[in-house]
């Protein structure tokens, strides 16, 4: 019974960071079609910015918001500083890998300067501990596993049944048509980038309430999030969805019988074979496109 | 009448490519406007380039007297110049009525919105039926109804048409100019790009023949040529 429990949990809250994480990458690149590799450092950069809000004075539950937000404004400028300026370039794809690393590596370079090498850590969204299934869980971590699916459903809610979310996908699919229907392709470039900064900071104000924070928070997870779009595949959101709670059931599940130390090796392994077979990932369909 | 739009010395091009020399004319004085010519001449670069898809490098396009030469393709679509592009590629993964929702999306159309989706489905009476479809699941025809429905939910002043009939078969080919004659009848003058004369002698009044990027023979009401003089124009002396 313990087992079951400890894989059950375990695979709902690493999946819950997971999911939040390649959400956002899956986002950029259905919208804009590039892959955003300081996605990591938006993480790290919404915990940081938490920390100094709550260090300022400001209550939790003022200053995670906050972050949120100002994360929105840091993606959308980033986008607009590195992003947009190549749109329309042939290799696209590779030269925004290089810019968003070494924006990335920028921003983590500055948050050394201004921070510091000290790991930190801010408050928990709740407070305490409790027994589920004769497994021991902070309330922190059962926070996450419930708040994580609603913020996910309001970002399908928001994709799938307002007017500035079909815009979004239009946008995914045919750029030209988009134009042509009157639809501001600069600003829908910048609302993709702002969303998936707001949701990895928010991911990292999750991960900072449990576990110390450094500059360098972010490159695991942004790896995690990689493999997880690769898995699920990128072409919609629902797909690295479902392959982030996958992945994180399967880490739940090799750690218990295998040990940690086995479990990004199966990992890769599983991830080699699904690709194999499928290589445009296993929810998803081959073409571009928000779903 | 004095013309809705004209376009006047316009170049434009890609990169290091020039595509437009040059290039004058005038569309709506006499009617609905025709333009054909060879392959890879330019007729869908001059309409890029007054849709806004592509800024000219100079020239002017005037559209009912204010100068769109280098505005966005939002702020032209906002003055009601609506471009139906070449290859009705669409929207893939979205359905008909996402289609109409986003030809809808200008703050021009928006309040048209329901008289304009009443008008596209009584236009396309097959579109309703198949209105949660997605796009890439339509055959070739019903493709072109959702590119020209999306345009008419814009609320179109001037509606611009490339390539309509692209890959249609002949049956399809007819009931489609049937039903665009319908909108240009409706009020709607229109630019028409096309291969098939005969559709081009249906819907439009004057023609414009398009050859290195520029105007090579202008055909006005009246000068009606026949179809062999047609062919002979375009293939060269
Ligand atoms: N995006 C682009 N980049 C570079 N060159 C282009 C691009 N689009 C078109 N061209 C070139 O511009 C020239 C004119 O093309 P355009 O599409 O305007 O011709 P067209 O008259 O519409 O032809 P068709 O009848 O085949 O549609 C062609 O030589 C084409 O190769
Ligand atoms: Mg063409």
């Amino acid at each position: 019974m313990s087992a079951l429990a400890e894989i059950l949990f375990g695979g709902l809250f690493q999946g819950s960071l997971y999911a939040m994480m390649a959400v956002g990458l899956a986002l950029v690149w259905t919208t804009i079609g590039v892959f955003n590799f300081s996605h990591g450092v938006f993480m790290m950069l919404g915990a940081y910015i938490a920390w100094q809000l709550v260090e300022l004075g400001l209550p939790a539950a003022v200053a995670f918001p906050v972050a949120v937000v100002v994360m929105a404004g840091v993606g959308w400028i980033l986008q607009a500083s590195v992003v947009r300026p190549l749109i329309g370039r042939p290799n696209i794809v590779l030269v925004v890998v290089i810019t968003t690393l070494a924006a990335g590596s920028l921003i983590e370079n500055g948050a050394l300067t201004i921070w510091g090498p000290r790991s930190k850590q801010i408050p928990a969204l709740i407070d305490g501990n409790t027994t589920i299934g004769g497994v021991g869980v902070s309330l922190h971590q059962i926070a996450i596993i419930v708040i994580t699916p609603l913020i996910l459903a309001a970002l399908w809610v928001f994709l799938n049944r307002t007017r500035l979310g079909l815009a979004l996908r239009a946008v995914a699919q045919n750029e030209d048509a988009s134009h042509l229907v009157g639809l501001n392709v600069t600003a829908l470039y910048g609302l993709a980038f702002a969303i998936a900064a707001s949701l990895a900071g928010l991911a990292g104000i999750f991960m900072g309430g449990y576990r110390f924070m450094s500059p360098v928070m972010g490159s695991d997870p942004l790896l995690k999030a990689l493999i997880v779009v690769v898995f699920g595949g990128i072409s919609s959101i629902s797909g690295p969805i479902f392959a982030a709670y996958l992945i994180g059931f399967f880490e739940a599940a090799c750690s218990y019988y295998f040990g940690l130390y086995w479990t990004p090796a199966l990992l890769f392994g599983v991830l080699i074979l699904t690709l194999m077979v499928r290589p445009e990932g296993i929810f998803s369909s081959r073409s571009r496109g928000l779903a | 009448m004095s013309p809705v739009l004209t376009v006047e010395g316009v170049t434009a091009g890609y990169g290091r490519v020039t595509v437009l020399h040059d290039i004058s004319l005038e569309a709506g004085r006499f009617g609905n406007v025709g333009l054909f010519g060879p392959n890879g001449h330019g007729k869908t670069t001059l309409l890029r380039a007054i849709s806004g898809l592509l800024k000219p490098r100079g020239g002017s396009i005037r559209f009912d007297g204010q100068d769109i030469a280098g505005l966005s393709a939002r702020a032209i679509v906002g003055t009601g110049l609506i471009h139906v592009p070449q290859g009705n590629r669409l929207f893939p993964d979205l359905s008909i009525a996402d289609c109409m929702a986003l030809g809808a999306y200008s703050a021009r159309a928006r309040p048209h919105e329901a008289e304009n989706r009443e008008k596209v489905i009584k236009l396309f009476p097959k579109l309703a039926q198949r209105w949660r479809q997605r796009v890439r699941t339509l055959s070739g025809g019903e493709r072109q109804m959702v590119s020209i429905g999306t345009a008419l939910m814009s609320h179109p002043r001037l509606l611009i048409l490339d390539e309509p009939t692209l890959g249609l078969a002949p049956k399809i080919k007819d009931e489609l100019c049937a039903s665009v004659l319908e909108i240009s009848r409706g009020g709607v003058p229109l630019i028409v790009v096309e291969q098939d004369i005969e559709f081009l002698l249906e819907l439009t009044q004057q023609l414009y023949l398009v050859n290195h990027g520029a105007v090579a023979t202008e055909i006005k009401p009246g000068e009606s040529l026949d179809h062999g003089e047609i062919m002979s124009m375009y293939f060269g002396h």
